[in-house]
């Protein structure tokens, strides 16, 4: 299973085995073969269109509740296939949690868009949900900033203080997998660095899969990147082997900028 | 040919551009000073009566100066009684119409019927009311009958308004509800159905008010007459209500001051729209500094 | 709902088996799904589904009832204690007279008929116009108050356009026009009637004009055509479909409205002859002025008089039968129109 090319391989969290999606007779993605690692940041890359979101959403099968996308081949979480009944939708998307491109908090107080995911699994003592609350915000390094305004509505946030409310979000459930689509696309360049410092520190004890049209943030924050190109793997290696000494032409065309 | 018709006289075209421009202001403000006549008629008829003690006497069977404490009573009773009916049939429906019945056959028949129920006049809901509560049922003119045949007024609007309202959810505040691992029941009652509130609500309010206005469907299953006892919250006695007993004492045409005492309950009438409708707008002033 | 002691007791598995356990920090037991929550979620559906069932089984049962005690007027049913009638005397008769066993209720239809036609043709042309003025030509504070409106004028009780009527209307054309002599009829009654669906037609017309695209608009006037021409030549055109919904949903609630009618029309049933006579001796339009009858006016005006299974009342919940199918049919239409929304 792992990969012979990594030195300090950590083990394989998700395994993507042959897959295929279609939406309708259309298919996005083709002959899918990856592995994302455990405690590593990979990054997925490639010009819009090329599915990439789409791949990201199939991990917890957030698609379903809008698209009919099919699925074939297998897709497995520590080995556990997630689409043929050895998990369900609703633990998985539990452990696997997700970050949107458009921060999208709910229209309630700061604290109770934090408290929302351990209220769904039946916490409402108030002293559990306050430690799970300000453990949450702490790890997205929100703490400082909203802790004497936890009553105040979300809404009033600047967006990227937003975007890590989201983050705190989904953190609170304890996910082992975090998945990140586009995060920083809706932010300024100062919210921008903060995400990625975060990303660099939540990184210790989660799998972390970003998807970006940022092809310096790819290099700045992931050890893995991912390079679509019309529905196809590309290439898939260390950042630091993609940006520096590509296998393929096309990868290097992509990211040198003499693409499209 | 009418775009040559036009090449030839632009100027002409100019003129009846500017005469119909100032039709369609006319027929608009025809309508507001229809409103205003309206409005102003009936309150200007009502106002000699309109006195506390209009509002707080009985009702007189044969004799001048009588109140119209129990029909305020009764309308605001069945109005509430038939909402409490119809409101969970039309949360229910509405949020399967929105969340669950897909885009297919399903939907387009279920919006079928709840359109053909929209547009069912009230005197054929009465009659159904009649037939079934009153006759079968044998529970004669009471406040149950009349409460059970309003809620079928009001179903039609609270479905609609709640699958409208449901739609308007932002797709991203439901990912990140599922997102976390909600389930569906989650996501609908505590992100869907929050959001959309204020826009049922509002829609609750205008049913409300369309509920107190309707006569139809009382007068041939809540009655024409009033219990003697005040409040009398049976569900078993006839409960007149302010729109039937206007149109009762007008019809009727036993009591001396009948005239009066109508206008007296259409100005009340009139008020209590004004006032429904002025907290709709208050809703959407609302609703639309959340959505900003 | 939210507490469930299941919840504790489900050993999260499949957690402790992963590989990167020890490193991974495991989440709390109880962030799991209880089962009552996932019970919930399985079969709630059904709650959902058993709402809109009820609905669908209203339609039906609403059919159902008044069908039982409208055909008893023609079967031999069990609700029918009297004469059974033909089809014929009663759908193809103009005689109604119910004491000496007539039952024709074709005065009834042609009431109806007549009045909400010619509330159609007061409110079909002033509301397709005022929805264009609101969509295309009105400033935004025009439009918003012209919005309230009509909000207004939908939600004032029929009951009340009634008294309006009775206590205003009728004295004013009596003492203007009629020379004192009692007014009633066609004429007021389709006045106040298209009061009070020419909101829906505004509304639904507004709706339709928004909702051309941009372009058509734009294209027309970019060819020099004015403001006007291209509202006539190519957005009524243009939205004609859904004009016509508009105009049919407010033929629905002109056909079924009966107090507001009931209050001015003056509850003729021999109109036929009254108004011939009327047209013999003076101008068409004097008739329009004169008492008659439709079918809600009728039921409201005779039903609490009728004994429960005699051949009159069982006519009069015809009439009721004949009303409701008559909405089917128009809704059944606005379907045929296209895309097709209810305000």
């Amino acid at each position: 299973m792992l990969s012979p090319k990594t030195p300090e391989t950590k083990p394989v969290k998700l395994s993507v085995k042959d897959v295929a999606f279609s939406y309708g007779e259309k298919k996005i993605l083709d002959a899918l073969t990856l592995d994302i690692h455990a405690e590593r940041v990979t990054a997925i890359i490639g010009p819009s269109g090329c599915g990439k979101s789409t791949f990201l959403k199939c991990f917890n099968r957030i698609h379903e509740v809008t698209t009919a996308v099919k699925v074939s081949g297998d897709m497995l979480i520590d080995g556990v296939d997630i689409y043929k009944g050895g998990i369900d939708e609703i633990d998985l998307r539990r452990r696997v949690g997700m970050v949107f491109q458009k921060p999208n908090p709910f229209p309630k107080s700061i604290y109770e868009n934090v408290a929302f995911g351990p209220r769904l699994f039946g916490v409402n003592d108030k002293v559990t949900l306050d430690v799970l609350v300000e453990d949450a915000l702490r790890k997205a390094a929100l703490w400082d900033e909203v802790k004497d305004r936890l009553k105040e509505s979300a809404s009033g946030m600047s967006g990227g203080q937003q975007q890590r409310l989201c983050i705190a979000r989904a953190l609170a459930v304890g996910p082992e997998v975090l998945l990140m689509d586009e995060p920083c696309s809706a932010l300024d360049p100062i919210a921008t660095s903060k995400i990625e410092e975060l990303i660099m520190e939540l990184k210790e004890s989660l799998t972390i899969v970003i998807v970006t049209h940022n092809m310096q943030q790819a290099a700045r924050v992931s050890d893995y990147t991912a390079f679509f190109w019309l529905g196809r793997l590309v290439e898939m290696d260390l950042t630091e082997r993609i940006f520096t000494t590509p296998r393929e032409r096309m990868t290097e065309d992509y990211i040198t900028g003499r693409f499209g | 040919m009418r775009a040559i018709a036009t090449l030839r006289s632009p100027s002409r075209a100019k003129h009846v551009d500017k005469f119909m421009r100032g039709v369609l202001w006319v027929i608009a403000l025809g309508f507001i000073l229809v409103l205003a006549v309206f409005v102003g008629a009936i309150l200007h008829q009502g106002w000699p009566i309109l006195r506390l003690d209009f509002l707080t006497r009985m009702p007189e069977t044969l004799e001048a100066g009588g109140g119209i404490k129990p029909q305020i009573f009764n309308s605001i009773y069945l109005v509430l009684l038939s909402l409490g009916l119809s409101l969970p049939i039309g949360l229910g429906a509405g949020v399967y119409m929105a969340e669950y019945a897909g885009k297919g056959r399903t939907l387009n028949f279920f919006r079928l019927c709840i359109e053909t129920l929209a547009a069912t006049p009230s005197i054929v809901l009465a009659l159904f009311g009649m037939i079934v509560f009153v006759q079968t049922l044998g529970w004669s003119f009471s406040i149950r009958s009349g409460a059970l045949t309003l809620a079928l007024l009001n179903i039609p609007v609270i479905t609609r308004v709640t699958e409208v309202s449901l739609m308007s959810v932002p797709r991203e505040l439901k990912e990140a509800s599922y997102g976390l691992g909600a389930t569906k029941l989650q996501t609908i009652l505590k992100v869907a159905l929050p959001y959309a509130a204020t826009g049922i609500l509002t829609g609750l309010v205008l049913t409300a008010g369309r509920a107190f206005g309707e006569s139809a469907i009382l007068v041939f299953t809540a009655g024409t007459n009033t219990s003697a006892i005040f409040p009398d919250f049976r569900l078993t006695v006839p409960g007149e209500t302010l729109s039937v007993h206007l149109w009762y004492v007008t019809s009727d045409g036993t009591l001396p001051d009948a005239r009066e005492i109508a206008a007296g309950t259409a100005a009340v009438m009139i008020l209590v729209l004004l006032i429904l409708n002025l907290s709709v707008r208050f809703l959407d002033r609302a609703i639309r500094r959340r959505t900003r | 709902m939210n507490d469930s002691p299941e919840s504790s007791l489900v050993a999260p598995a499949l957690l402790l088996e992963l590989p990167a356990a020890d490193r991974l920090a495991p989440a709390p037991p109880e962030f799991r799904q209880s089962r009552l929550h996932r019970l919930a979620d399985r079969w709630s559906h059904l709650v959902f589904l058993a709402c809109s069932l009820l609905v669908v089984a209203l339609i039906g049962g609403i059919l159902f009832f008044l069908a039982a005690r409208g055909l008893a007027a023609f079967l031999p049913l069990t609700g029918n204690t009297g004469r059974t009638l033909s089809f014929a005397e009663v759908f193809l008769s103009t005689d109604w007279a119910p004491s000496s066993d007539h039952f024709g209720i074709l005065p009834f239809l042609g009431g109806s008929l007549a009045v909400t036609g010619l509330a159609l043709l007061l409110a079909a042309p002033t509301g397709i116009l005022t929805g264009v003025f609101i969509a295309k030509l009105a400033p935004s504070w025009m439009r918003s108050l012209m919005r309230q409106v009509m909000d207004l004028l939908v939600g004032i009780p029929s009951v009340v356009y009634g008294i309006f009527g009775l206590t205003i209307i009728l004295p004013l054309v009596s003492h203007s026009f009629l020379k004192d002599a009692p007014a009633s009829g066609f004429a007021i009654s389709a006045m106040i009637l298209s009061v009070m669906i020419v909101p829906t037609i505004v509304s639904l017309a507004t709706d339709a004009f928004e909702g051309l695209p941009l372009s058509l608009d734009e294209g027309s006037q970019a060819l020099g055509s004015s403001r006007w021409q291209a509202i006539w030549h190519v957005l009524i055109p243009a939205a004609r479909p859904r004009l016509l919904t508009a105009c049919v949903l407010g033929l629905g609630r002109a056909i079924g409205e009966a107090m507001a009618v009931q209050m001015v029309i003056g509850n003729n049933p021999q109109w036929i002859a009254l108004m011939r006579e009327f047209t013999d001796r003076a101008p068409f339009l004097r008739a329009l002025f004169t008492p008659a009858a439709t079918l809600t006016t009728e039921l409201v005006q005779e039903l609490p008089n009728t004994p429960t299974g005699s051949p009159w009342n069982n006519v009069l919940f015809a009439m009721g039968l004949l009303l409701y199918l008559l909405t089917m049919v128009l809704i059944l239409a606005t379907r045929r129109f296209g895309r097709n929304e209810v305000a």
